[in-house]
């Protein structure tokens, strides 16, 4: 599992934000943080604004601070629907010392 | 046959009003490209939220008072989209005349319809006739943003959600204008409100639907709970519709124009070459008349002397 990747596809309501295979995604869920890893069961959940955290499979962290609205989960991909998102920063991972 | 003085003015005057339809062709050209950015960024967002109630529909039977009729309340809602310049052809008066068709068609059903307007030139006619309206947009109509598109479905939703003794309607009508082509667009009418999701799957889906049905078949954890998913979803789907509708008028408010511009064009080419000839035959007349004039009087002369 663990050079599994998922499709992710962040789209906020004016434009698509993102969009690729990521490892791991980190969501600001209705009841706390909610981490999605390849192979999730299906999931259809209200997210609360936050910071949404993808990490592509080389390592690289894209965060994005969102507003509410829902990701659905199903068939490895995920797909995030939210009002609008900014970019905050891009960092690898390894630098950081994870 | 008129003055030359008064040819040649009409000559320039026709002449300037060419030059501005033509480059109002070209700006409703350039518009066009926008208004289809602008519906390219935001289809992504209209086909998640368009999946994720295909979910939900799947999984449930929805119980949602959005998609839920009420027949006792008579009150119903109507959402005209006119443009807000004109220069646009026929575009808003054919939106006026199927609002006014509607609202005709649900008063003899015994209901009793409230007006709600986006676009200058619709506000200004109804104003002018001293219509009531329940609530007006204007502004942006050739690329309306998800701004426009929030303000108006919170003011409709609201009203939906009301009781009917605080002016809540039970259903909403949108009368909009379909793109169908750079060459034909098409006045309609849509029920948005109770949403028929179940009638959008079949008829919008199309042969995809089995499909769809089949992926989703999986057992989906809706958190908090399927209530609250629901309540997050519909309203964003409504929202999202109505967005469409906005974006497919104003494409067809650009396409209008583009389409009365060129015509205003040629015909002010046409007329130009009228004027143009007339111009030359009196002008040519005029000559004839001098020559006959200076013949004359030379004849004349010529025969005292003799």
């Amino acid at each position: 599992m663990s050079a599994a990747t998922m499709n992710v596809n962040i789209v906020a309501s004016d434009h698509p934000v993102w969009s690729g295979e990521a490892k791991s995604v980190t969501i600001p869920a209705y009841s706390g943080g909610m981490g999605i890893l390849p192979g999730h069961e299906p999931v259809l959940t209200v997210i609360r604004e936050g910071d949404l955290v993808v990490v592509d499979p080389e390592g690289t962290k894209h965060s994005f601070e969102v507003t509410d609205g829902f990701i659905s989960f199903d068939s490895n991909k995920l797909t995030v629907v939210i009002e609008s998102a900014r970019s905050i920063s891009n960092q690898t991972v390894e630098e950081t010392g994870l | 046959m008129g003055s030359q003085l008064a040819l040649k003015s009409r000559i320039a005057s026709t002449g300037s009003l060419e030059k501005i339809f033509n480059a109002q062709e070209m700006i409703a050209a350039s518009h066009i490209a926008q208004a289809r950015e602008v519906a390219m960024n935001a289809k992504p967002y209209t086909d998640a939220i368009f999946d994720a109630v295909q979910t939900l529909v799947a999984h449930s039977h929805i119980k949602h008072p959005i998609a839920q009729s009420n027949e006792d309340n008579p009150h119903v809602a109507v959402l005209s989209l006119t443009a807000d310049r004109g220069m646009a052809g026929a575009y808003t008066s054919s939106i006026l005349r199927e609002t006014e068709d509607l609202l005709n068609r649900l008063e003899a059903k015994g209901k009793k319809p409230q007006l709600y307007v986006y676009g200058r030139r619709g506000v200004t006619y109804y104003k002018y006739r001293n219509r009531d309206l329940a609530q007006t947009w204007e502004g942006d109509t050739e690329k309306p943003g998800v701004e426009v598109a929030d303000a108006i479905s919170r003011a409709l939703l609201n009203a939906y959600m009301k009781p009917e003794e605080e002016g809540g309607v039970s259903e909403l009508y949108i009368v909009y204008t379909e793109f169908i082509n750079m060459v034909v667009q098409k006045v309609r009418v849509l029920r948005m409100l109770p949403v028929q999701i179940v009638e959008a799957e079949h008829g919008e889906a199309g042969p995809t639907t089995t499909e769809q049905m089949e992926t989703a078949l999986p057992l989906y954890a809706f958190e908090p709970s399927l209530e609250e998913v629901l309540d997050v979803v519909l309203p964003k789907y409504v929202r999202s519709r109505i967005h469409e509708c906005l974006l497919e008028a104003a494409a067809s408010e650009v396409a209008c124009r583009q389409n009365a511009m060129h015509t205003a064009t040629d015909n002010a080419r046409s007329l130009i070459e009228d004027l143009t000839r007339k111009l030359n035959a009196s002008r040519q007349a005029s000559i004839t008349q001098e020559l006959t004039e200076i013949i004359g009087s030379a004849d004349a002369l010529s025969n005292k002397e003799e």
